[in-house]
């Protein structure tokens, strides 16, 4: 039996507005294994954000435990935390949240530099966005993009440096239905190919389809979870280079 | 720090283009206008440095010990030739100028005027003070020469004196006797002050050494060629001079321009103080504004791993750029002021109430001021700019360091 990758023991998240206290998670038990693809679904306000993150050591529970890779997080400190996301984590956005200044390829280079990733960095981002079908656009600040891009280059730059969980919020909430399917096939792509595990949060059913593993969160408890035989791959969709087996994304 | 973060430093500053020029048009105002104020201090410091120097009491001065404290008269230098050689022998030295002082009153028919008559040596004096360089009537004194004077041109007006006149100098010598002596006036000097004219009177030294009753030097006046090089010279010549006898600095000889001048420099100091706290405050206003207006941004760079100290380092490295752009255009606009105000001078007649000239202490102020244009100002500005800029972005730094990026995320979506 495999080491669940997250562990996480009736967690609670109570957020302060003014006098009031507003529930946020109560008593949030859940496993996830690594290589999973699951969707965490609900309406809004049942969770989800705040559930990833906790999970992406952005934010610490008010009560219970949240492991991560076997850490937990509730004993480390704000740099410690920051380190376990340089290190394991990848995040994509539902606003894409690149850095607007920088190019698409600089955006990527900038985690592998924060990484220390040395000279070679140029050559690893280039050869992301390549496999990304954005080799074309590397030279493009986000502004110059279109959002199904931006979104491309927001996953390009979670995952490359290749970490063991990738946590989504709403990636596809601000992307047309064609650019929400060539996002999906992008992210089980690279769950095949490199075996990253996937955790999710989306309104669209659509989206719910990629998932093997639909968790549903109603008033910050998990109300389902069940496995989810995903959809067949679709064909090769325009713009996005097919993966080698290899595994394309290494230096 | 590494190229990507010091080209997001760079690029971050162009996103708000009129914010950030507003900024480096604070900062190099403010830096330039300090820069411009200890431009002229230095300056004004040097002026009139150089103005005690040559009004009498030299970059430098021999003195016997104890004159600092009593500033009598009638002291005597230990060995005042010995003084002298070792003054003359030190590299640097431009000129040294002994002299003697005695107490007495000159009298010419029914005028009788009581005063302070120094004794100097004719070759040596016009170089080191320069209110006898100027003769309106007959000559200055000569080497070797007894028995003549120098009269400033006011003195000689109240004592109805004129070249060729003879004088009787009377002064109080050793054990309280008058001792009177005949001169004979070869020249009227002019200082441009008639305050300082009516005070100016000078013999060669040995004339009035013997009339006191006290032989001897009684200082001696070193003026140096580079004013700067006066601690160096002042630690050169101490030890090579007999015991008894002390080396004093203008400022110790002049202290209350020295005192005015440090009075200056407390003000100067305030007012770019001042100046720079201002910009400071901008600084820190536009940069927490800037901060404010990313925070999604940091939050992102928080978010995929940016420690909180890397942050800190990403807004200093901001404030380093906008620093050396904002040195940069300081250093452009103090420079080019400088450069005017250290050849063409400022002219302060007007506040003089339209006279050319004014007298401090014995000392002839001249009304043009001249400002001291020189690398100095490179390291001044740059530092100025760099710890205005730097220290002002320190809170700004600290609140993205603090940023809570789940909340900071929250919110922007």
């Amino acid at each position: 039996m495999t080491t669940p990758l997250v562990v996480l023991s009736k967690v609670e998240k109570v957020f302060h507005a003014g006098k009031f206290e507003v529930p946020a998670l109560r008593g949030v038990d859940l496993e996830i294994s690594g290589g999973e693809f699951l969707a965490l679904v609900g309406p809004s306000g049942s969770g989800k954000t705040t559930l990833l993150n906790l999970v992406g050591a952005l934010d610490v529970p008010t009560a219970g435990r949240v492991q991560v890779l076997g850490q937990d997080l509730t004993t480390l400190g704000r740099s410690e935390r920051a380190e376990l996301r340089l290190r394991a984590l990848g995040f994509v956005f539902q606003a894409y949240n690149l850095l607007p200044v920088l190019t698409a390829q600089e955006n990527v280079e900038f985690v592998l530099e924060l990484q220390g990733v040395g000279r070679e960095r140029t050559k690893l981002a280039r050869q992301v966005l390549e496999e990304l079908g954005l080799g074309a656009l590397a030279d493009r600040r986000p502004a110059e993009l279109s959002g199904g891009q931006q979104q491309r280059v927001a996953v390009a730059r979670a995952v490359a440096a290749r970490p063991k969980l990738v946590l989504a919020d709403e990636p596809t909430a601000n992307l047309d239905g064609e650019n929400a399917e060539t996002l999906m096939h992008l992210m089980r792509r690279l769950r095949d190919e490199h075996g990253m595990t996937f955790v999710f949060s989306t309104h669209d059913p659509r989206v719910v389809e990629h998932a093997a593993r639909v968790v549903t969160l109603v008033d910050g408890r998990v109300a389902h979870d069940e496995a989810h035989p995903p959809e067949p791959p679709h064909e090769i969709l325009p713009g996005i280079g097919k993966l080698r087996p290899s595994g394309g994304l290494t230096a | 720090m590494r190229g990507l973060e010091a080209k997001l430093a760079v690029r971050s500053l162009g996103r708000n283009v009129r914010r950030t020029l507003l900024s480096l048009v604070g900062i190099a105002v403010g830096c330039a206008l300090a820069a411009l104020l200890t431009g002229l201090l230095r300056g004004v410091t040097r002026l009139y440095g150089q103005i005690a120097a040559e009004s009498g009491a030299g970059h430098l001065r021999i003195a016997p010990e104890g004159w600092l404290a009593e500033r009598e008269v009638d002291l005597r230098l230990r060995d005042g030739e010995a003084a002298l050689a070792a003054a003359r022998a030190l590299p640097g030295v431009k000129v040294a100028a002994p002299r003697t002082r005695a107490q007495g009153l000159l009298a010419l028919g029914t005028h009788v005027m009581g005063m302070e008559i120094v004794g100097v040596d004719p070759s040596a004096e016009p170089v080191a003070y320069r209110f006898v360089r100027k003769v309106v009537k007959g000559r200055y004194l000569k080497p070797g020469e007894e028995g003549t004077v120098v009269l400033g041109r006011e003195l000689a007006r109240r004592l109805d004196a004129d070249v060729d006149d003879d004088l009787v100098l009377t002064v109080v010598g050793e054990g309280g006797q008058l001792r009177s002596a005949m001169f004979h006036v070869v020249g009227l000097v002019t200082s441009g002050n008639r305050d300082l004219d009516a005070g100016l009177c000078q013999a060669p030294l040995p004339d009035v050494a013997r009339l006191s009753g006290r032989e001897g030097i009684g200082e001696i006046a070193v003026l140096l060629s580079d004013a700067r090089a006066l601690e160096t010279a002042r630690a050169a010549l101490a030890p090579r001079l007999p015991p008894g006898d002390v080396v004093l600095t203008w400022s110790e000889v002049v202290p209350e321009l020295a005192g005015h001048l440090k009075q200056d420099a407390g003000v100067y100091q305030l007012l770019s103080f001042i100046l720079v706290f201002l910009v400071l405050l901008g600084v820190a206003s536009a940069q927490l504004t800037a901060v404010l207006e990313r925070r999604r941004e940091l939050a992102v760079m928080a978010a995929v791993g940016m420690r909180p100290w890397r942050l800190v380092t990403q807004m200093l490295m901001e404030a380093v750029v906008l620093g050396v752009a904002g040195a940069a255009l300081a250093l452009l606009v103090s420079g080019t002021l400088l450069w005017r105000l250290a050849t063409a001078g400022l002219d302060l007649s007007r506040l003089l109430a339209g006279r050319s000239e004014m007298a401090f202490e014995g000392m002839l102020v001249e009304p043009r001021i001249y400002g001291d244009f020189g690398f100095w100002l490179v390291p001044y500005v740059l530092g100025l700019a760099l710890t205005a800029t730097v220290v002002a972005s320190l809170y700004p730094a600290w609140f993205a360091a603090r940023l809570d990026p789940a909340a900071a995320l929250r919110v922007a979506q």
